[in-house]
């Protein structure tokens, strides 16, 4: 998996590529605290290019939504693939963290 | 004990205060919850990882905890990968002792007593009342939290109430009032985590089982 952010104010996007699990979910854990760290607390995960989330991938994610939200942000997520978006379906994971059809929605999700 | 696993916790809710027992409302699915618990401090340490599929190792580096690591052995030797649900039910119908092992262990930890009681002058039985009660006041705490103060939920928090939920304890900490009111959010954060939703899938069949049975038999 690798992961890259690009800040933007007090929002940080980052761009996912591979699987987040179990084997992953640390890193994406790590980029999470740097970015609350760097004062970033809104914060969108692009996913569009993540093939596979397990349990502890979507932990991860919940994990920074309970960081960004304490530090007076939020997170979203856009961009799921089927198989992905399955498993946020299932958990339903939307009603923690708002789920967007694309960068601008998410955008416009945090905002509100 | 450096702190207090899942499957401890869920025991110390499942007891009834006043006998110092497993509150019968929860005997047929007390092994499930362990078990369920003893899984999600797996994935919680990283050792084990599920999907809507299947339930598997990542890290078999043992835990330093008996009852925990028998369980990743035997995850581990298992040939075909197997979903969280078979996990679930197969470690609560093969270890019958899941409930006194954790008694056990919570005894040995100063949490519980253990104390022969005697019943119509000529029975006796084990109860195990708590030594302060800190434990469940914590765990009951935790859970009130998450219900009712509109946060994220913490993984930890939220794999305990899954296992509340399961073993239907919330009707024991909670008032129905404060039940009705919380409805919504226990079905919202007890879904979020796949091997508590599986946990509540199979104690709702075991329940509906030992339901069918008693029925049969009272017919």
């Amino acid at each position: 998996m690798e992961i890259t952010s690009r800040i933007d104010g007090d929002l940080i996007q980052f761009q996912v590529v591979g699987r987040i699990d179990a084997a992953t979910s640390a890193s994406v854990e790590h980029a999470v605290n740097a970015a609350i760290g760097g004062g970033s607390q809104r914060m969108i995960f692009d996913m569009r290019e993540v093939n596979y989330i397990s349990s502890a991938g979507l932990r991860a994610i919940l994990i920074a939504a309970k960081k960004a939200k304490a530090a007076g942000g939020g997170v979203a997520v856009f961009g799921l693939q089927a198989g992905v978006e399955e498993v946020f379906t299932v958990a339903g994971f939307g009603k923690i963290v708002p789920i967007a059809s694309s960068d601008a929605d998410a955008r416009a999700k945090l905002s509100a | 004990m450096k702190h207090l696993t899942l499957a401890d916790e869920i025991v110390v809710l499942m007891l009834d205060d006043t006998v110092g027992e497993i509150n019968p409302g929860c005997i047929s699915v007390a092994g499930v919850a362990i078990a369920g618990g003893v899984l999600m401090e797996l994935a919680l340490l990283g050792r084990i990882d599920s999907d809507l599929k299947s339930l598997f190792i990542v890290d078999p580096t043992p835990v330093g905890d008996v009852l925990l690591d028998e369980v990743l052995q035997e995850i581990g030797a298992q040939p075909e990968q197997q979903s969280s649900a078979w996990w679930i039910d197969r470690l609560s119908t093969r270890h019958t002792d899941l409930v006194e092992r954790i008694l056990a262990r919570l005894v040995t930890a100063g949490i519980l007593r253990e104390e022969e009681r005697r019943f119509l002058w000529v029975f006796s039985r084990r109860a195990y009342p708590q030594v302060t009660g800190r434990e469940e006041r914590e765990a009951k705490a935790r859970l009130m939290s998450v219900l009712f103060n509109d946060e994220v939920p913490d993984p930890r928090d939220t794999l305990l109430l899954g296992l509340a939920r399961s073993t239907d304890v919330l009707s024991a900490i909670l008032s129905s009032d404060e039940l009705d009111k919380a409805s919504a959010r226990i079905e919202e954060v007890a879904a979020l985590e796949e091997i508590g939703r599986s946990v509540g899938l199979v104690a709702r069949q075991v329940r509906e089982a030992v339901t069918t049975i008693m029925m049969a038999q009272y017919h």
